[in-house]
């Protein structure tokens, strides 16, 4: 099941390891990745760490919050300093309570947030309203009907359109305060997520051969067809995204994401980084000379890394 | 923002009352965006051939992105149909009902998969732990956690 992590073209190591206290407990190897995933979002529930309370998406946090989680813990630590080190000065944390598709939210949010700081603003919205618009024919061809993605979609769109053209009820324009609003409101938030994940769908199904060797059943591991695992693990709610889903979501929204992964995979103090390359135009690129939406990984969930 | 079931509901209220209703499927009750009342028979050769039962759809403000609470209506018309995946109190055990529901999916095709639940059902019976789940049924079905063990039947 681990050869759909190569579709990132990142030539790294991917240990079947998901980071639980280094995951080298016979107990924990005899588990599948999903109980593991599974178990991990349990010992965050119990330890008080995610709660239903918590906002969706968080205002920018220092990494102190972060480094105040792995108290005991010298490896994270470590690597979470050498993330500072790079200039990753901020997290945002998206709440991971399995009914909302955290992952895809962060990717979301990441990803207007990048527009709106933009230095040519006008252009970066104007170039992601295109691409937004271009999904459509996508997500037609794959066969959903319009009802099924047009409210959602144009909840998308209007928060992309809102960066530039005030919101006709607010006479509002987006600021990075009304983003995260729009954010914590899970009606706005889940529907976007939804668009998303309709979009992944449709853009998986597109390009049956890119993917189709890559489809795995995340608990058996055995091999899955196209339609039986976008409706299963992309389109249903609440079920978690992999590489496979993350890239395709990258190639339709043209974007390009890089993820750090903080799960205790490899040694040393720096943190691997897998990289989803594709083309934006006329985003910012951050200190580290990207221009990618920076996502942090643990198990089983997401958050964003911010310069 | 406004609530979104309202504006999806509209749209497939239209669907259904613009004859793309599915065959077998009648709409009996939608006079709000709360609660739908539908007839369903299975067309065709089946262990349930000429018998209508109802199901009545419970919607959230957050539907479609929510799931909705779908039961066979239990009163003195209607009877949940004998199938092992439907128990006496009218509460069914269908994945896409619970953790593989997904905004594509809507009150129609909801209809199409019960009813080719029951058209390819072989044997008439109740779930094996029917009176057991019945006696302590939560009243919505959607804060059951079943176990969906068999795609066969």
């Amino acid at each position: 099941m681990e050869s759909n992590t190569q579709r990132s073209g990142e030539p790294a190591e991917q240990s079947q390891d998901t980071g639980l206290s280094g995951a080298k407990d016979p107990e924990l190897a005899k588990l599948s990745r999903a109980q593991l995933l599974e178990l991990n979002q349990k010992f965050l529930e119990e330890t008080g760490l995610e709660t239903r309370e918590r906002a969706l998406i968080s205002q920018r946090l220092p990494m102190t919050v972060l480094r105040g989680e792995y108290d005991g813990a010298p490896t994270f630590v470590r690597r979470i300093d050498w993330l500072e080190s790079k200039g990753y000065k901020t997290v945002r944390r998206s709440r991971g309570d399995g009914d909302c598709f955290y992952r895809c939210t962060s990717i979301a949010f990441a990803y207007v947030e990048k527009v709106l700081n933009a230095p040519d603003v006008a252009l970066a919205v104007a170039s992601a309203l295109s691409t937004l618009e271009a999904t459509l024919p996508l997500l037609k061809a794959a066969g959903f009907e319009p009802m099924v993605y047009e409210d959602f979609y144009e909840v998308f769109r209007s928060v992309i359109e809102q960066i530039v053209t005030p919101d006709a009820a607010t006479g509002e324009r987006l600021t990075p305060d009304i983003l995260l609003e729009a954010f914590q409101e899970p009606q706005a938030s889940n529907s976007i997520v939804v668009y998303l994940r309709l979009l992944t769908s449709a853009q998986i199904r597109a390009a049956e051969d890119d993917y189709s060797a890559f489809l795995f059943h995340p608990d058996t591991g055995e091999p899955m067809g196209v339609r039986e695992f976008c409706e299963s693990f992309v389109e249903a709610i609440g079920r978690e995204a992999d590489h496979v889903q993350i890239t395709a979501l990258a190639r339709a929204l043209k974007v390009n994401v890089r993820i750090a992964y903080l799960d205790g995979r490899g040694s040393g103090d720096a943190v691997e980084f897998v990289e989803f390359q594709n083309r934006i135009d006329g985003l910012e690129s951050d200190s580290s000379g990207s221009n990618a939406v920076v996502l942090l990984y643990r198990p089983g969930h997401y958050d964003i890394l911010e310069t | 923002m406004a609530a979104i079931a309202p504006r999806r509901l509209t749209k497939e209220l239209k669907e259904l009352t613009m004859g793309e209703c599915p065959a077998g499927v009648q709409l009996l009750q939608s006079a709000d965006f709360e609660t739908w009342v539908l007839s369903l028979e299975v067309l065709g050769e089946s262990l349930y051939k000429g018998e209508v039962f109802a199901l009545r759809f419970r919607f959230e403000p957050q539907y479609p992105i929510a799931s909705p609470e779908v039961t066979f209506i239990v009163d003195d018309k209607f009877k949940a149909p004998i199938h092992p995946h439907v128990y006496s109190n009218g509460h069914i055990c269908a994945s896409i009902l619970g953790h593989e529901w997904s905004p594509v999916l809507g009150v129609a095709s909801v209809c199409i998969t019960l009813q080719s639940m029951l058209a390819s059902c072989k044997k008439r019976e109740r779930p094996p732990d029917n009176d057991r789940y019945v006696r302590t049924a939560p009243a919505s079905p959607k804060k059951s956690r079943f176990h969906y063990d068999d795609d066969t039947v």
